[in-house]
């Protein structure tokens, strides 16, 4: 399980850094999205694999070391928080690039600032 | 001051926040009560500081707060401890003085409704990194003061701004990703995210093999806060575009609270740990001196104040970034690590008030000429000699000469390279000094000095209102006078702050208890032993109330 994800980690990471060399601004955008996302699964795996394991809700007779440790998670909500944030304002961000340079291109948005 | 009213810093920036944003729609409303808030927040971190500082023997108590009183290191912990106590006053007086310039000088149109909650939530983001105890709040921290940032890069929206947004926001966002990760990691592997507690396994040597190339990743991610080399590259294309207002609250403000988390993180909670210094020193080390060395290379070639005064935040921060390395390689002694970090604070503090003065003369020097290509200014000394004899002390306290504050700063870091025989960053050290010297001169020299030329020349009878301006510049350069000509206070200040840092055991015993603390004294252990054995020694701590496992009331007097 914890390979499963390890392996889901480092595709999404792969193709989140493969947007973000791309051609136009879109893409990084996406790419770093993809990235944020990638995160969040990554720290799912400090928290141990779930087989076997009791949801964190306090039972008798579970021994402690069985509940599934739900700190990551909580971790996750809140970055998942940050991130849907920061997605929206990238978003905007992007539409504002446009309007200013009316072009997305990485390439000819980097001529632009050298003055 | 009770510890517990020490969560105010946090709260009050953010009910400026919250209050700025209702009266949205009065621009002098706004005004007055950002500067009520802001001067609430400039008196209670000056008390937090004298309340550190009040023990006996000056040498520095530690406020520890136990968010919804959970015991640490299961709760949120927020700790004031020297360090923090000295960085939540510099940043609050320097905010102070960037909210008078803005208020006075920037155009209505030109900031929305929108900029004072931006400009007090940024303050929010930088004080609760300063004050937490906790990895992951720090990040929580991180990304309230970035995203303000962001959307304050955003106001006004001139062209220029909006042509390198987009590259500060993703080289931002990246490092905010990986630093996400790499504190999800860290609990993972060390099973815990309190600072504390970390400190405590790396001094005990329970730091497992897995988690150095962690810890070394988020090297990374604080040097692309910081602006180290060779992360560096955002900054050079995007300060520049920023208003002066605006600049000098980032120059003063962002990079610090990197340069801040880099020694918390570096010399407080990992500096202990060999194995962790052995892998990131040697990076720190070589990374300080092409930083230091290549920043104000660049920042000589430059032609506009501005980039001038924002390439040399890069060469500044190297600095800073010279003090960590020194104060955790391997083979030093401890006094000398002490004097190390030091150094360090002491040129945070000096640097932040300073670069933000810079700033807002260059602003003032932009009112004044029109424009600050300094092809196209001259004979301001004529025109503004206030703002002339303003801005020379500023650059050369830059520059570092004595007895002005850069001077001590950068001798307490240079003596402390000395005695470790770092002989190649002192020089790297001493070349920075004179560029720096020389572009500061630069400035000077075509701005100041030359046959006058520009806006004041073509309209002469135009004169800006800068009286604002130079109230806010004044305030800045009468502090960092005191910072030059009382340097011996605020040198003691640095080292009682400096001492809490390389030997964290106070900190420790402070914030989860005195009996967690490791038996072995590690720091000793690397180094030779101190004359006097004040640091083998833990004082113990006499607890409020009854002896249970919440320990809200802890005070370490050494």
């Amino acid at each position: 399980m914890t390979i499963l994800t390890a392996l889901m980690v480092g595709v999404i990471f792969a193709s989140s850094v493969y947007l973000m060399l791309g051609r136009e601004l879109k893409g990084v955008c996406m790419g770093v999205f993809l990235l944020g996302h990638g995160a969040n699964l990554a720290i799912i795996s400090s928290s141990t694999s779930p087989i076997g394991r009791v949801p964190p809700v306090l039972t008798d007779g579970v021994a402690l070391g069985q509940y599934v440790d739900p700190l990551p998670q909580a971790l996750i909500l809140t970055a998942i928080v940050i991130g849907f944030a920061v997605q929206a304002f990238l978003l905007t961000l992007l539409v504002l690039t446009w309007r200013c340079s009316q072009t997305l291109e990485m390439d000819e948005l980097a001529q632009e600032g050298v003055h | 001051m009770s510890q517990h009213l020490i969560i105010l810093l946090v709260v009050v920036p953010m009910l400026a926040g919250i209050t700025t944003i209702m009266l949205h729609r009065s621009k002098p409303a706004q005004r007055m009560a950002g500067l009520f808030f802001l001067i609430l927040n400039a008196s209670i971190a000056l008390t937090a500081l004298a309340s550190v500082y009040a023990g006996a023997d000056r040498a520095g108590d530690i406020l520890v707060s136990q968010m919804g009183n959970w015991p640490a290191p299961f709760g949120i912990s927020v700790v004031v401890d020297p360090l923090a106590a000295i960085m939540l006053a510099t940043s609050s007086i320097v905010c102070l003085a960037v909210f008078i310039y803005c208020v006075c000088q920037l155009d209505d149109q030109f900031a929305g409704g929108y900029f004072h909650p931006l400009f007090h939530l940024l303050m929010v983001g930088v004080q609760w990194s300063f004050i937490t105890g906790d990895l992951f709040n720090l990040f929580v921290a991180f990304e309230i003061m970035l995203m303000a940032s962001y959307a304050m890069f955003c106001v006004g929206t001139t062209r220029p701004q909006m042509r390198q947004a987009y590259k500060y926001v993703l080289l931002n966002l990246i490092a905010s990703t990986m630093f996400v990760t790499c504190a999800g990691w860290l609990y993972g592997q060390l099973g815990t995210l309190n600072m504390a507690d970390m400190a405590r396994l790396a001094l005990a040597g329970e730091i497992p093999d897995n988690a150095i190339p962690v810890i070394a990743m988020l090297l990374l991610v604080f040097g692309i806060k910081t602006a180290i080399f060779p992360l560096w590259y955002w900054l050079p294309d995007t300060y520049h575009t920023l208003p002066a207002a605006v600049a000098g609250l980032f120059a003063g403000l962002l990079t610090k609270v990197g340069a801040y988390v880099m020694i918390r993180v570096f010399v407080m909670i990992f500096g202990t740990s060999e194995a962790v210094t052995q892998v990131v020193a040697p990076i720190i080390l070589v990374s300080a001196g092409v930083t230091m060395f290549l920043g104000v290379l660049g920042a000589v070639s430059m032609n506009t104040v501005r980039r001038i005064l924002s390439i040399h935040i890069i060469s500044q921060v190297g600095y800073i970034i010279m003090g960590i390395g020194l104060a955790i390689t391997a083979g030093v002694v401890f006094e000398n690590r002490v004097l190390a970090v030091a150094g360090a604070i002491f040129f945070i503090i000096h640097n932040m008030v300073v670069k933000c003065c810079l700033f807002l003369c260059g602003g003032l020097i932009q009112q004044h000429a029109g424009s600050d290509d300094l092809d196209k200014i001259g004979g301001l000394l004529r025109r503004a000699p206030w703002l002339a004899t303003l801005f020379i002390i500023a650059a050369l306290s830059l520059a570092g000469l004595p007895p002005l504050s850069g001077f001590f700063g950068k001798w307490m870091l240079i003596k402390a390279g000395l005695d470790g025989g770092y002989y190649w960053l002192v020089g790297f050290a001493v070349a920075t000094s004179l560029l720096t010297l020389l572009s500061m001169l630069k400035i000077w020299g075509y701005g100041f000095w030359s046959p006058a030329q520009g806006a004041h020349v073509q309209q002469p009878g135009v004169h800006p209102n800068t009286t604002g301006g130079i109230m806010a510049v004044v305030m800045l350069v009468v502090i960092a006078l005191g910072m030059g000509l009382g340097a011996q206070v605020f040198a003691d200040l640095s080292k009682s702050a400096a001492k809490l840092l390389v030997d964290p055991r106070p900190y420790i015993a402070a914030v989860l208890g005195e009996d967690r603390l490791p038996s072995n004294p590690a720091p000793e252990q690397i180094t030779s032993r101190p004359a006097d054995d004040r640091f083998a020694v833990v004082t113990p701590v006499v607890p409020l109330g009854d002896s249970s496992l919440i320990h809200d009331h802890h005070k370490v007097t050494r």
